[in-house]
């Protein structure tokens, strides 16, 4: 067991140093410097070389490596080139908020597919299941960005409309001008949670359905019935435990997503998460920004996956490595 | 397939005539042994292929050979509309921006006998977009781009991820362990970033471009359910029995293993295509897929606040109901595939 997992330490190590080359030669290969965007176009051209030029971005990009990664492994992650802060405050402000925004819909979501995912496969082929698997296919189909707009069109628009321009939820962002206050923020986060939640429900309940009845065709559970159980505690005692697991490791692989927040829901919800902070930062070409998410969501999933391995080793015996 | 003939009871013809029935029946086979017996015994339903079988059990699937049928349709006028329709796509009026759907006028026509008729007339059946382009003829070119991307990235992942798959499954060893750190390389990176950086760096996004970085990027799936396939298939016994019989490599990659492995591949591959078309949707909308004019499901929709704001909801639905209906039809033949090839497994 501890071989195994130093080895996959070593490798996830091995891994990451790879990742960070890649993506590294990739941002300095791109053609064209970074400043081009967003500049004043009237800037001395003198000036921009001359920033250029203290950045070290005019050397190749292998020159450049060594100095990144000696920085990264003493924990500097650089400054950006946009927002002309050290890219960790940047972090700081930003994971919290996709947390935020992913967590409650994670939540949500695991409350309702669960419990969905149960019915639909302790009453197969019932309406009820045939229901569950409608929304599960519809939900599979839709992409983010047209449920995303589409709760935008309903929920901001026309909800204005009917109540006569009292109500409605807001169009963007995490909270109206100063205030700080929980309902803001609940008021703020219905939409795009909403958004979120659908899509990994169809996912969840699928999946919870389809393990809850691999369990229920199993002997242990004909037993039971046998025994003369009630069908309540056969399917809640016997059968849920085993078939929540692989549930809880796709949770636990969900996590990593979590901080690497929604691209394209918090994109159009004009969310401040890491999300949107990563794809401006790809527009913008603001690299220290790319290689910090990049490098982090890889650490996460790298670890997360790790654990995720272990724990199955430790919940079920009969695994060995 | 035929039912199968039920035999009568014994009880019911009586010893006596029981025997005697079979006498007859021995002295029938007799009389006709010359023909070929055996074939005749044959169920029907046996006679017909793996592949026949499988179509027929689609076809049974209601919901899957409809949503099959919507899709031949869209295809069919993706690929041919565009052709009669020229440059309708990208012509421009800008004078009739914004113009609605379903708005009809009155319009004379005449017969070739001579007859004037008022017929009721649109020049643009949904209407125009904000620079005046009609939206149908964009919508129907966008899924020609939608099809295109989904089908030939869906190629490309076959190549990659199934060579890849195949032989890492199959030889195991240093190779196979090079695919699973690389596939979960893949996996730890965030694969929207991931294309946009990369098609920045190829400098700028074409057709071409965005296809092969798409199939160069997402084949691991593939390539993880060969490889699983051909571990498993690999210890079966029909492939030691081949082996034993002193098959090649390359005989028992081909001959044996490839076939009994094609049905999981299958499944995931259409519903990878419906995948693959809402990831270009998605980078449409993001601004990273094909440039204008050119229009595409997701670039359509692109700058969509403009529209919501300006009230012009039409011109958001009409490329979203595309995309969804789309998706969820590769989707719905995809599930009726996997239960007519393997109607085992629901």
């Amino acid at each position: 067991m501890t071989s195994y997992i130093a080895r996959r330490v070593l490798i996830g190590v091995l891994l990451l140093l790879f990742m960070s080359v890649i993506f590294f030669a990739l941002t300095r290969l791109t053609p064209g410097p970074p400043f081009t965007q967003g500049e004043n176009p009237r800037t001395h051209q003198e000036l921009i070389d001359k920033r250029i030029h203290a950045l070290g971005l005019d050397r190749p990009w292998y020159e450049q490596y060594p100095a990144y990664l000696n920085a990264l492994l003493h924990g500097s992650l650089g400054d950006s080139y946009q927002y002309k802060k050290p890219v960790s405050t940047l972090l700081v402000e930003r994971v919290p908020n996709s947390v935020i925004l992913l967590g409650t819909s994670l939540l949500i979501s695991l409350g309702i597919a669960i419990p969905l995912g149960i019915f639909a496969a302790t009453r197969q082929y019932s309406k009820v299941d045939m229901a569950t698997s409608v929304i599960s296919y519809v939900g599979i189909s839709v992409p983010s960005f047209v449920l995303g707009i589409f709760l935008l069109i309903f929920g901001a628009i026309y909800l204005r409309k009917l109540t006569g321009n009292t109500f409605a939820f807001p169009l963007f962002g995490m909270h109206r001008g100063d205030d700080q206050s929980f309902l803001d923020l609940v008021v703020h986060m219905v939409l795009p949670v909403t958004s979120l939640a659908i899509l990994t429900i169809a996912g969840f309940s699928r999946f919870m359905r389809s393990s809850m009845l691999e369990v229920l065709h199993q002997d242990y559970i004909r037993t039971a019935r046998a025994k003369g159980l009630s069908g309540r505690v056969v399917n809640y005692k016997h059968a849920l435990r085993n078939a929540i697991l692989p549930i809880i490791t796709l949770v636990a692989l969900q996590i990593p997503q979590l901080v690497s927040g929604a691209i394209i829901t918090e994109g159009i919800f004009s969310w401040p998460g890491m999300g949107l902070l990563a794809f401006q930062a790809t527009v913008d070409r603001d690299y220290p920004v790319i290689l910090a998410v990049v490098m982090l969501v890889a650490f996460l999933t790298v670890l997360f996956n790790l654990l995720a391995d272990v724990s199955y080793a430790v919940v079920d015996p009969r695994i060995r490595y | 397939m035929a039912e199968k003939e039920t035999p009568v009871p014994r009880s019911l013809l009586g010893g006596d005539t029981y025997t005697k029935a079979v006498a007859a029946e021995q002295e029938l086979r007799m009389a006709h042994a010359d023909e070929d017996l055996v074939t005749t015994e044959i169920p029907e339903g046996a006679e017909l292929g793996f592949w026949k079988l499988a179509g027929l059990r689609f076809l049974r699937h209601r919901v899957a050979t409809v949503s099959l049928a919507v899709l031949a349709t869209i295809a069919v006028l993706a690929i041919f509309v565009p052709i009669l329709q020229g440059n309708l796509y990208r012509d421009q009026d800008y004078r009739n921006g914004y113009g609605q759907p379903f708005l009809f006028h009155a319009r004379q026509l005449t017969l070739p006998a001579g007859i004037a008729v008022t017929v009721p007339w649109t020049d643009h059946l949904l209407g125009t977009d904000d620079l005046g382009r009609d939206e149908l003829a964009r919508l129907i070119r966008g899924g020609r781009v939608s099809l295109e991307v989904g089908l030939l990235a869906m190629l490309g992942y076959l190549i990659i991820g199934g060579s890849l798959g195949a032989i890492a499954g199959y030889y195991r060893g240093f190779l196979d362990n090079l695919l699973m750190r690389f596939t979960d390389m893949i996996i730890a990176m965030p694969f929207i970033l991931v294309v946009v950086a990369v098609t920045a760096a190829l400098g700028g996004v074409t057709l071409q471009t965005l296809i092969l970085v798409i199939a160069f990027t997402g084949w691991y799936e593939i390539g993880r359910l060969m490889r699983a396939q051909f571990l498993f298939l690999r210890e079966s016994e029909f492939v030691q029995a081949a082996r034993a019989l002193g098959a090649s490599d390359f005989r028992i990659i081909f001959r044996h293993i490839l076939p009994n492995s094609l049905t999981p591949i299958i499944v995931s591959a259409t519903l990878g295509v419906s995948g693959i078309i809402l990831l270009e949707a998605a980078l449409g909308f993001l601004g990273y897929s094909i440039p204008y004019p050119e229009p595409s499901w997701g670039n359509m929709l692109q700058g969509f606040e403009d529209k919501l704001l300006r009230d012009q909801n039409y011109l958001v639905v009409f490329p979203s109901l595309a995309l969804v209906t789309t998706a969820l039809c590769i989707n719905l033949v995809g599930d009726g595939i996997r239960d007519a090839l393997d109607p085992r497994q629901r």
